[in-house]
């Protein structure tokens, strides 16, 4: 956590003297920095589709018992460039890792950072946290 | 003939320097000076070229954008993007008290009523900020186009001539630009009042006037200065100095932002259920 926690301040730090957005839109409004999560399953479904890209992965926990989870991450235009092929890359059936963070709203759905593949290949799905809220410091003075 | 065309013609001769951005309506392109700034036929810096802005690293886009950066290829996940790729140097925007309040209160909100949740255009200069997407800059003698990825949108910059009066306001503006010796000079106006400036909440009205300064400064790096005034919502005007990075080897690709657009869907849901998400 406290790694996780640095890393936000110091993206929020560069953010006091940036006016650009990393992402398409606020991931801040819609995901929680401060829950992070890791999810291991199947992909059941990929969407690769702008402005933003989906995947959906059936968790199953030691119980037995399957959930389905919804993540989201970057355009495909940067997984391109980040090294995704569509289709290949990830594929339904695929047993992946995921690490990213919690939607507020507490459904089964996140913003993933990086996928881990099974054979521990590592990609980044998403940005980073927190990204496309505005950083920590608006770009008006505070009263 | 001042010596920088005359450098160029010497270096056209000599079959010197092409540079290898890709290919652009204007194949003319052969001098590069000692800056490294290559020359159009014209005598002109050459802008053409695959540019990211909100990046100030050198090199492609996967140099440049690797490790903690945007579309990075890093391996720790926690990592913030890249310092570098933030680069943007400006002092607090000079809003009015009640038009502060008002970027104030959007910053509050994390941004959930940014323009870009609709796949509107995000303005001059924004639309070009955001380091996730490349623009591209086509230059001939008579006008230099922007294409950007993000949004796919297009700014046509005719040079030497009047802005134009049979259109109505626009997301981007209404944009002619001249030379003034080797920094090209982009004069902005006829905006709507939909678009944000440069960060949060920014919002601007119609009366926005942009003026944009490019001048290449080596072979890698566009100084880019941009000067926002608008008497309705700042107090003054309002400069921000940045840059835009070469990344040779990239293309544009096609973005159609309306294809999937969920969220905004998600926001809605967010704002209905009364989900916490401002700070």
């Amino acid at each position: 956590m406290s790694r996780l926690r640095s890393g936000v301040c110091l993206l929020a730090l560069v953010l006091l003297f940036s006016g650009p957005a990393l992402a398409h839109h606020s991931f801040g409004a819609e995901f929680d920095a401060n829950k992070p999560i890791t999810l291991k399953g199947v992909v059941t479904k990929v969407e690769w589709t702008n402005p933003h890209s989906h995947f959906s992965l059936d968790v199953t926990d030691d119980k037995g018992r399957t959930t389905r989870w919804v993540l989201t991450g970057y355009t495909v235009n940067a997984l391109y460039r980040t090294g995704w092929k569509k289709d290949v890359t990830m594929k339904v059936g695929d047993t992946v890792t995921i690490f990213g963070w919690r939607a507020r709203d507490g459904s089964n759905s996140a913003h993933a950072r990086e996928v881990t593949f099974a054979d521990g290949k590592k990609l980044f799905y998403g940005p980073p946290a927190g990204t496309g809220e505005g950083g920590n410091t608006p770009a008006v003075k505070v009263p | 003939m001042n010596r920088t065309l005359l450098a160029a013609i010497v270096a056209t001769a000599l079959g010197t320097a092409c540079n290898s951005t890709p290919p652009t309506v204007n194949q003319e392109t052969k001098a590069i000076a000692s800056n490294g700034v290559p020359r159009t036929a014209d005598g002109k810096p050459d802008l053409n070229g695959v540019w990211q802005g909100g990046n100030g690293r050198r090199g492609t886009w996967e140099e440049a954008n690797s490790g903690l950066g945007v579309g990075g290829t890093g391996t720790d996940a926690a990592a913030p993007a890249n310092p570098a790729s933030q680069q943007v140097i400006t002092d607090p925007a000079p809003y009015k008290p009640e038009a502060a309040a008002r970027v104030l209160e959007s910053f509050n909100k994390r941004g959930i009523d940014d323009p870009a949740g609709l796949c509107l255009p995000l303005g001059v200069p924004r639309l070009a900020l955001v380091g996730l997407f490349p623009i591209q800059i086509v230059q001939t003698p008579t006008q230099v186009v922007i294409l950007h990825e993000y949004m796919s949108v297009f700014r046509v910059i005719p040079l030497n001539a009047e802005h134009r009066t049979d259109v109505g306001p626009a997301y981007m503006g209404d944009s002619v630009g001249h030379w003034e010796g080797d920094t090209l000079v982009v004069d902005v106006t006829n905006f709507n009042d939909k678009g944000w400036l440069s960060g949060t909440g920014t919002f601007h009205s119609d009366a926005l006037h942009v003026t944009e300064r490019y001048t290449r400064v080596d072979k890698d790096q566009i100084d880019w200065v941009i000067t926002m005034e608008d008497p309705n919502v700042l107090t003054k005007p309002w400069t921000v100095k940045t840059t835009l990075m070469l990344r040779e080897g990239t293309r544009l690709q096609e973005y159609v932002c309306a294809e999937n657009n969920v969220e905004t869907a998600h926001y809605e849901k967010i704002l209905k259920e009364g989900v916490p998400y401002r700070r």
